[in-house]
């Protein structure tokens, strides 16, 4: 049975204190369309991940601003989550190109910065982000159904 | 679910400083952690533990934490060591390819995992 595809949104502050709801409101969702464990403690990574960019790079020396989350899928099918600021936009593409991980390098080459985007990607299905006024990022993860692979 | 406000527990003998993380560590408590650690990271004469067994989530700005602490650590010449590392934040350790930098010990046994997870 193909269940009618569903939008959910969550308007919070670009603030630190407030990616939890953001966390919790997508374990909620996810496990109502089907995911397991494994898949919402990845998801819930990528989608905070979304929001530390929000909140710590789009409203800097602005007034606060607003992270508009949007949850799209259908029961048993997939999830799309946007996550969406009207601040300054973020140059994923100007901060050192391709994300990297930390393999491979000397201790004192290693550092934090853009191992968040490099996480979305590893963790997610499929990663987008559109600069436009704002940011958006847009992460998509599909139901991984036992018999069904071909 | 699991939900609970990060919060540390110190523990110290002689040869070592250990310190458990409960709860989650993320961009809100990041700052609050960093300054309770911080008094610890210098002292070169006992070896820095820190017990991850309550540690339900880490994001990137936890694993910068552990970087810049590793980074701390070697420069004074300190130890440094993870232990009870559950396997949902070893999986982001390797994804990260932090793993290969930390002397870390996996939570557990499989058995003990499943009855924790149910």
């Amino acid at each position: 049975m193909k269940h009618e595809e569903q939008h959910i949104q969550l308007t919070v502050p670009a603030d630190a204190h407030y990616v939890d709801i953001v966390r919790l409101t997508l374990y909620g969702i996810a496990t109502k369309w089907g995911f397991s464990y494994e898949e919402i403690e990845d998801m819930k990574v990528a989608v905070a991940e979304a929001c530390n960019n929000a909140v710590l790079h789009a409203y800097k020396d602005r007034e606060p601003g607003k992270v508009e989350v949007t949850f799209s899928g259908a029961e048993g099918e997939c999830i799309r989550i946007s996550v969406k600021d009207e601040g300054a936009s973020f140059d994923f593409d100007h901060r050192g190109g391709q994300p990297e991980a930390l393999h491979n390098k000397s201790l004192k080459d290693i550092r934090a910065g853009g191992l968040g985007i490099y996480m979305m990607q590893a963790l997610m299905d499929d990663v987008q982000v559109i600069t436009d006024s704002g940011t958006e990022v847009i992460l998509t993860k599909f139901l991984q159904r036992n018999g069904e692979m071909a | 679910m699991n939900r609970e406000k990060f919060y540390i527990t110190k523990q110290m003998t002689p040869a070592a400083i250990t310190i458990s993380l409960n709860g989650e560590l993320d961009l809100s408590a990041a700052s609050e952690m960093q300054a309770d650690l911080e008094p610890y990271v210098n002292q070169s004469g006992r070896t820095l533990i820190l017990n991850l067994r309550n540690l339900h989530y880490i994001d990137s700005t936890g694993i910068g934490i552990l970087i810049r602490m590793l980074k701390q650590r070697t420069a004074v010449g300190g130890g440094f060591k993870l232990v009870e590392v559950t396997p949902k934040i070893k999986k982001l350790f390797d994804i990260t390819g932090i793993s290969q930098y930390l002397d870390l010990e996996v939570a557990g046994t499989p058995q003990e995992r499943k009855e924790d997870i149910v």
